[in-house]
């Protein structure tokens, strides 16, 4: 089962694309901000993909994107923003520390799924 | 520095004058008062992010409901196929049974015509003794009047005698006749009512062409049959076609319901907007604090117009699509056509 990593401050947006990612068939696992993320992946949690917002407390989503990319077996593995922001600015540094792509929020259901498809083989 | 500014803000004319003490008196209410529009602003967001919450809980809890009742149905629906094809089987079941029952009792009724038949034949053995009970009487009156004659012509009586032996041989046979006849039927009939070995139920038989008080009978048990099975039969597809409707309108309940826990994305979004207006009133307070230490000599002229809010650096904060062309239309400034992509694959 293909396995999608949530990060994000808001409770609300983890439980909404928890239900629309578990109804659609995949493994979700959450995490508040970009550091607590990074402490699931030290522990062994290995997503096939990682939807992480922008500006988070402790962590930012950037900086952990680009952190998660030293982790074992993280080279590889998509890794999507999800955020209100919209500046191309922000965007290249993303893409700079190892974004796989940018949404800007709000994205429909429909939509997201159909990135993850695109990004994630077979899932 | 003081003075400078003074002359950028009043006439030079000494009535005129700006007071510093005034200035910072206006001003000093205005700090408290940004921390109560920024205690609201928390509040709105707090609020708004704990009802955004408890709405996707209930957005969710209603698509769990929708999916269990979905489950169900489908189960119901699974159920009442699996009834509609028993009593269809059933229905079949029944007719062949009826049709065997038509042609049992057709075969019996042929077996109970022959008898009926061969009874008839009785008939000719009741003549025959008819006929020697005539003989025997005529024979009695010849025998009476040879009696009269005895004395005259004994050899009479002989010939009645022999002629009476012949007619009791006679009766004999009709006699025994009937008995075997009658035993050969009693047999028969007994065979008819405690052995259907004969039957056999694969002979096919044009049962339309029969038409007796049975066949009727039966024929209306097969049809009222047929009918109530017909009657199930639609009113259990009907109970399938609504357990399918529930089904599929559970199923757009569950699209609506995915549809609209995405739409609370709003909440994320709001929170942060009213976020930046909460750090644009901060801005606008320290402002303030800096201004009133200005004019109270506690912050340097230096420092106050370094500081000074900037509404081109308010606009640098504004990364969100919407809040820079609502900045464009307030400032008076055209917004730059925003053509980034919503969804951008690197």
């Amino acid at each position: 089962m293909t396995t999608v990593m949530l990060v994000d401050d808001s409770a609300t947006m983890l439980m909404s694309l928890k239900s629309i990612l578990t109804k659609a068939g995949y493994s979700v696992e959450t995490a508040g901000h970009g550091k607590e993320a990074l402490e699931k992946l030290a522990k062994g949690v290995k997503p096939n993909l990682i939807i992480s917002d922008v500006n988070m407390p402790q962590m930012d989503g950037i900086t952990f994107v680009r952190e998660a990319r030293k982790a074992p077996g993280m080279r590889f593995t998509p890794m999507l923003m999800l955020t209100t922001e919209s500046e191309q600015t922000k965007r290249n540094e993303a893409k700079s520390a190892g974004a796989t792509g940018w949404l800007v929020k709000p994205v429909a259901p429909d939509q997201l799924l159909g990135v993850i498809k695109q990004v994630v083989p077979g899932a | 520095m003081a003075g400078l500014l003074r002359r950028q803000a009043v006439p030079s004319t000494p009535e005129a004058a700006v007071r510093a003490d005034v200035v910072a008196g206006s001003l000093r209410p205005v700090p408290e008062f940004c921390q109560i529009v920024d205690a609201h602003l928390h509040d709105v967001i707090e609020q708004t992010g704990e009802a955004a919450e408890a709405i996707v809980r209930q957005m969710l809890k209603i698509d769990s409901l929708a999916e269990v009742m979905a489950g169900d149905v489908v189960r119901l629906a699974g159920t009442l196929d699996r009834t509609e094809d028993q009593l269809a089987q059933a229905g079949d079941s029944n007719a062949q049974l009826v049709d065997r029952l038509v042609r049992y009792f057709l075969f019996r009724d042929e077996q109970v015509r022959a008898l009926v038949d061969e009874m008839r034949g009785l008939k000719k053995h009741v003549t025959q003794i008819e006929e020697v009970s005539k003989a025997t009487n005529i024979l009695a009156l010849n025998a009476m009047i040879e009696a009269v004659r005895a004395g005259d012509a004994g050899e009479g009586f002989a010939v009645v005698a022999d002629e009476v032996r012949k007619l009791a041989t006679r009766s004999a046979q009709a006699a025994s006749g009937i008995g075997t006849t009658i035993a050969d039927l009693t047999a028969r009939l007994d065979a008819v009512l405690t052995d259907d070995s004969n039957f056999d139920e694969n002979v096919k038989t044009d049962l339309s062409a029969e038409d007796t008080a049975m066949t009727r009978r039966l024929s209306g048990i097969a049809q009222a049959q047929r009918e109530m099975s017909e009657m199930v039969a639609g009113i259990l597809h009907d109970t399938v076609d609504a357990a399918l409707q529930v089904r599929q309108s559970s199923d757009a309940l569950t699209v609506e319901t995915t549809g609209a826990v995405g739409h609370v994305q709003f909440q994320d979004i709001s929170r942060q907007m009213l976020e930046h207006v909460a750090d644009a009133v901060s801005q606008v307070k320290r402002q303030v604090e800096d201004t009133i230490g200005y004019a109270e000599g506690g912050v340097p002229a230096d420092a106050l117009i370094a500081r000074t809010i900037s509404v081109d650096e308010l606009r640098s904060r504004h990364v969100m699509s919407r809040q820079r062309v609502t900045h464009g239309e307030k400032a008076g400034v055209a917004a730059a056509a925003d053509d980034t992509p919503v969804i951008e694959l690197f």
